[in-house]
């Protein structure tokens, strides 16, 4: 988007801008070729006839039909019955279990803590993961050894991650052991004993595993940041936190945008954690929508309620990740 | 690139500081592998040096559920890449190739499946799966697993076949070799790049996926490696010195992978998400 580098009211970077503006129009010039090309490119493959083409998409949109979407589809239909795994024959209720979520309040909770957990896991990891990205940018052996233990974690199971943390918050845990063997005892506290604590602890734990993920998306954003951009801002005296507002947040918008909405869905979809670590407790404390599903659905095997509570989570989910995307990229830049 | 002043000098240090902090579960998690499991519960931060032991890995290798684990982990992992791969690279060359409105819609039809939560197909799932009698069977898992990852496979290799000449499609059609042939002998060949990264980040998704394997395979029917750690630690309450060499077994090889194929790893985690 042209023109949104230039920020009024901010001298100190003018020369950066001219820079800048320079090559959006080069930018803008070759996306023009750019298009022409893809639009010439876009016209079919001499390889591929009017009976080929369809062999080429038929067996993964078989598949694809058969255990993604034909499921999706059945969860809304199964929302409207009274289906139950227990009892052979199921009827169409109409909109009863939404009525009935309306006014239950283990699903409300439920909620309300997939609400302040996503909201604190599309934030933490983020920021952390643009500080370590900065923090580690420079090519150098140390660096790119303190990037590979950012990465491991990544890398592992979540069941195994939950259980190191498990080892680690317990009352009896490593965490409190270490506090009172350095003479901070007075900081040992049940790390999921207390609603706060517990979700505290869960968002903790998601946050260690996916900073590392975010830290690449953004180093590899940052990579990507011509240098005489960034030189051409030094010379201007666009230093320190200037040049980060100015040129490298803008600059790293796309990677902002892949984060937020990857970090969006995982958010939604965290189950490993609040299963092993607390099995939603205390009280219902880190019971979130993903562990309720699984409940209402396998443990009371009661389909249509819990199918109900997938489509809301589904609406929600495509809503704000929809949602997401269009406000972020309006915020991105073309270099 | 310059620095905020008070970072530049210390800028090393502070990163170890910080790396160190965070790196400490990870510490945690290699140390207690190699010692008893009374040292554990007495110094869970020292060093193995005294003490050090393999009894830990050992005996957790010993474990029916962790054998049973790794192999079955192996045989969907595997069995699921072997359908996912294939199959999205052919659907990728058909969406980014023929020019027509259905192939346009088809790729946004992929694409929406990535943001979709497996909990909201999950219980229809189960139910297909159990007409198709494949409920409580590897089949049932594999097939779950390539449906469900096959969105991720096309975005990359759609992405990657935009920088694949396309004179390459011509030359091979000139030549009369059959549509497959082509894209056998010479398009999916050129895309290595995105097939590693397809292979290295499903068969880590695969390999450490706990909710499928548990509600479609079944507890009382068979155990992957991360349905077997959370029946070994949770239910059969084995000691801290197996837990954590039963950690270590299942991590290993995802470790090992991750170490040799870094490359792959980053690219298709950040490559698969940047483009498009």
């Amino acid at each position: 988007m042209p023109g949104r580098l230039v920020r009024p009211g901010n001298d100190l970077c003018l020369r950066t801008i001219v820079i800048g503006a320079a090559s959006e129009t080069a930018a803008v010039r070759r996306g023009f070729w750019a298009q022409r090309r893809a639009a010439r490119a876009r016209r079919t493959s001499p390889n591929l006839r009017r009976w080929t083409a369809p062999g080429f998409a038929g067996p993964a949109t078989v598949l694809y039909l058969a255990l993604v979407f034909l499921p999706l589809v059945l969860a809304l239909s199964y929302s409207l019955t009274n289906k139950n795994l227990l009892s052979p024959h199921s009827s169409y209720v109409g909109l009863w279990n939404y009525h009935e979520l309306l006014s239950d309040t283990v699903f409300k909770q439920a909620v309300k803590v997939t609400a302040i957990m996503t909201a604190l896991i599309v934030v933490l990891p983020n920021a952390l993961g643009l500080g370590i990205a900065l923090m580690l940018r420079a090519e150098t052996r140390l660096f790119a050894v303190l990037r590979t233990i950012f990465f491991v974690p990544v890398v592992l199971a979540g069941v195994v991650v939950s259980f190191i943390w498990q080892a680690m918050l317990t009352d009896y845990g490593v965490i409190n052991s270490v506090l009172g063997s350095v003479g901070l005892g007075a900081l040992q506290q049940g790390w999921l004993d207390t609603p706060n604590h517990a979700v505290g602890s869960i968002v903790a734990v998601a946050t260690w595993q996916y900073v590392g993920f975010c830290a690449v998306v953004y180093l590899a954003a940052l990579k990507a940041i011509p240098d005489e951009l960034l030189e051409a801002a030094q010379v201007d005296g666009c230093v320190g936190f200037a040049r980060f507002r100015r040129i490298i947040w803008p600059l790293v918008a796309p990677a902002v945008t892949i984060n937020t909405v990857l970090l969006l869905i995982t958010g939604f979809k965290l189950f490993d954690y609040v299963k092993i670590i607390t099995n939603g407790g205390p009280g219902g404390a880190t019971n979130n929508m993903a562990l309720n599903i699984y409940s209402v659905g396998f443990t009371q095997n009661a389909f249509g309620l819990a199918s109900a509570q997938a489509v809301v989570l589904f609406a929600i989910v495509a809503g704000l990740s929809t949602v997401a995307v269009l406000l972020l990229r309006r915020r991105e830049v073309e270099v | 690139m310059t620095s905020p002043l008070w970072l530049g000098r210390y800028r090393s240090a502070f990163a170890v500081v910080v790396s160190a902090i965070f790196a400490a579960p990870l510490y945690l998690a290699l140390v207690n592998v190699f010692k008893p499991a009374d040292a554990i519960r007495a110094h869970p931060l020292a060093l193995p040096l005294h003490d050090f032991t393999t009894s830990n890995v050992a005996s957790a290798a010993q474990l029916s559920l962790v054998q049973h684990g790794l192999k079955t982990s192996l045989i969907i992992t595997v069995g699921s890449l072997l359908l996912m791969v294939p199959l999205s690279a052919m659907a990728a060359y058909y969406v980014s190739r023929w020019d027509s409105k259905v192939a346009r819609l088809l790729m946004l039809f992929f694409l929406f499946g990535l943001m979709l939560p497996p909990q909201v197909v999950l219980i229809p799932t189960t139910v297909i799966l159990r007409h198709l009698h494949l409920m409580f069977t590897y089949w049932g898992v594999i097939l779950n697993f390539a449906a469900y990852y096959l969105p991720f496979g096309v975005f990359v290799f759609s992405g990657f076949l935009r920088s694949v000449s396309r004179e390459l499609d011509e030359a091979g059609a000139i030549d009369g070799a059959s549509s497959l042939k082509v894209f056998w002998r010479i398009i999916f060949p050129l895309m290595r790049p995105a097939t590693a990264s397809v292979i290295v980040v499903t068969a880590l998704w695969t390999w450490n996926d706990f909710l499928s394997p548990l509600i479609i395979l079944g507890a009382a029917h068979g155990v992957t490696i991360t349905t077997g750690i959370y029946l070994a630690i949770g239910t059969y309450s084995i000691d801290y010195g197996q837990e954590f060499g039963v950690m270590f077994l299942a991590s290993l090889p995802v470790l090992a992978l991750f170490l040799f194929l870094q490359r792959y790893f980053v690219s298709g985690l950040t490559g698969g998400a940047t483009k498009g």
